[in-house]
Order: structure tokens, then sequence, then C-alpha cells
């Protein structure tokens, strides 16, 4: 009851917010990146910020821009968009547990994305459930908010700005493995958690390597499940 | 954008959203129902985790790969852990893994 009454949305959605800022250095670079990609194939600032607000899936987006220019049909097009975005059918489910039912869901969850869902995962189960709606609220609209003007500030200026600052599209990127890390680390304490883990991540990194980005995700996670499935640790027996 | 272009994102956009919305709120109703079922299936709390991790390994790849990027990728890494595994928070490891790897890649321009 004290819960409930000293309870504020709002600050359960700058929490939120403060606590997707690391989120951002991931998102801006790659945001900044599309709206010049866009812009350069020939796309206006509106449209590729249309793109960026209303598809809102990176890898998927630069696959959009990039058949487009190519001259493919626009049903592979589509297809071909929607195959790369078939992982976020896992995500909501995982979520479903540790979110209460609201009617404004079927909009929300279009804030759903790959870091969203790794920071919500991580981050929920922590929250007292009173706190979890606005939590996710707060992360998700920042995380889209700074995706849509950084489409728009990459097609209008992406050039100049990389030109300027080009250490900084290296360096801040580099926010999202290291939250990745903090979010993982935890899981590495039981040795068949460890070994999917490993597992899981040697392959996304090998596959990106060799050039499969697109598909990384899914086939690594299966690569992970089919380890954590298989590998068995003999558990010492005491001795009597 | 011609009007075929437009229908093309919006039919991306809203399948998209599709995948997102709809197996949440299948797996709400199905939590919440009599009918239904109680708890999460296992393999769908398994596979939540390492989705993650595989975000992790994408994620890994510097944006120029090259030997001073992997280096200040593995450094930045190492101190992230370092600081994670004294403090078992989310921010300042982050903070301190960016710092070490910018350190690194500021230091190999010089």
């Amino acid at each position: 009851m004290n819960q409930l009454a000293s309870h504020s949305p709002w600050r359960s959605a700058l929490q939120g917010v403060r606590e997707a800022i690391p989120l951002l250095g991931g998102y801006i670079p790659v945001a900044l990146s599309f709206g010049l990609v866009a812009s350069q194939a020939g796309f206006s600032t509106f449209e590729a910020t249309a793109i960026s607000t209303l598809i809102y899936a990176g890898a998927s987006q630069f696959l959009f821009v990039g058949m487009i220019v190519t001259g493919a049909p626009l049903w592979l097009v589509v297809a071909m968009t929607l195959l790369i975005n078939v992982r976020h059918v896992v995500y909501g489910p995982n979520l479903a547990e540790l979110l209460p039912r609201s009617r404004h869901w079927p909009w929300l969850m279009h804030g759903l994305t790959d870091q969203v869902f790794a920071l919500a995962l991580t981050r929920l189960p922590q929250l007292p459930e009173i706190k979890r709606f606005s939590w996710f609220v707060g992360s998700s609209l920042l995380a889209w908010g700074v995706w849509i003007v950084g489409t728009a500030v990459g097609a209008t200026a992406g050039e100049a700005f990389t030109a300027r600052w080009p250490l900084l599209g290296e360096i801040m990127p580099f926010a999202l493995p290291a939250l990745f890390l903090t979010m993982v680390a935890p899981r590495f304490t039981n040795k068949r958690w460890a070994a999917a883990m490993g597992c899981t991540i040697l392959a996304a990194l090998g596959l990106t390597l060799s050039g499969w980005s697109n598909v990384a995700i899914p086939l690594a996670a299966a690569c992970g499940a089919l380890c954590f499935y298989t590998v068995k640790f003999q558990t010492r027996s005491q001795p009597s | 954008m011609s009007i075929e272009l437009w229908l093309a994102v919006a039919v991306s956009a809203i399948g998209t959203l599709l995948m997102r919305v709809v197996p949440f709120l299948w797996m709400q109703r199905r939590l919440g129902s009599d009918t239904g079922i109680n708890t999460m299936p296992q393999w769908l709390g398994i596979l939540g985790p390492l989705m993650i991790a595989a975000v992790l390994g994408v994620s890994i790849m510097p944006v120029n790969p090259s030997t001073v990027s992997w280096l200040a990728t593995a450094i930045g890494l190492s101190i992230t852990l370092i600081i994670w595994w004294r403090l078992r928070s989310l921010g300042w490891p982050v903070a301190a893994g960016v710092a070490a790897f910018g350190l690194v890649e500021i230091v190999a321009t010089l």
C-alpha cells in the first residue's frame, strides 16, 4: 500500500531514461550512418526519418535502402526486411511475464528493439512490479526518439559530422558491447550457462566476421541453446 | 518516394510491429488464463539470455576492424568486466570500458 502511494510514474520513467543512456552510444552513430546512407541513396531527410520512425529496426533499414537503390523488386525488399526482423518474435514472450497488462502495449511494443529487449530482460526482474510499465515507456521512448533525431541529423549533416569527429563514430559504439557484457556476466557463475553463453558469443562473432551479421543473432542463439541442452557437466559426488 | 515505395515502408513497418506485439500479447493472455499456462516455457527462458549473448557477439566487432581496434576492444571489455566485478552495476562499468577503449584509440593515433 505504501509502495503504491509513494509510486511516481514520472520518476520510474526517468529511471528508465537514465538507464537507457548507455544504449545511445550505439544508437547515435548507427542512426547518423543510416541518415547519411539514405540521403546518399537519394532519399530526402523527411523520407529517411519516416523510415526510421516507422520501421525502427537498424539492420533491416540499411537492407531496405540498399535493395531499393539496386532496383530489387518491392515484394522482395519487404520480404527480406521482415525476414531479418523475424528474431523479434521471441522477445515479446520473454517479457510477457515481467510486464503488467495494458491497453497501450500494441503501440508501445514498437520500441522493442534488440537493445531495449536486452536491457529490459536484465532490469525488469530487479524492479518492483509497479515501476515496470513506466520504466519501459521511459527507456524505449528515449531510444526511439534518439534513433529518429539521429537519422534526421545524419541525413542533413552526417557527412560534415563524421568528417569533423571521425574517432567519435568509432569510440561511441563500444558502449553497446560493454553494456551487453555487464548483462551476460552474471550468468557465467554457472558452468552450463557459461558454456552456452560462450558458444553463443563466439558463434555470433564468427558469423559477423564472415559477413553473416543479418542472421547472426538467431543462428548464434540457436547454437547456444543446442550447447545448453547437449553439454552436461557432471556434479562431483560427495564422499560418504 | 513513389506511392509503391511508401506502401513497401508501411507493410515492412506493420509487419515488424506485429512480430513485436502479437507474441507478447499472446503470451500475456496465455499466462493469465485458466486454461493456459502458468509459467513461461523453459526453452523460452533459455533463449532470452542467449539472444542477449548473441547481440553481444555481434556488437564486439569494431566499426573499423584493425589491430588497434581489436586491441582496444580487448582492453575495453577487460576493464568493463573488472569494474563490473567490483561494483555489480550497469553504468560505471560501461563508462570505464568506453573510456579505456577511447584512450587506446586516441593514443594509437598520436
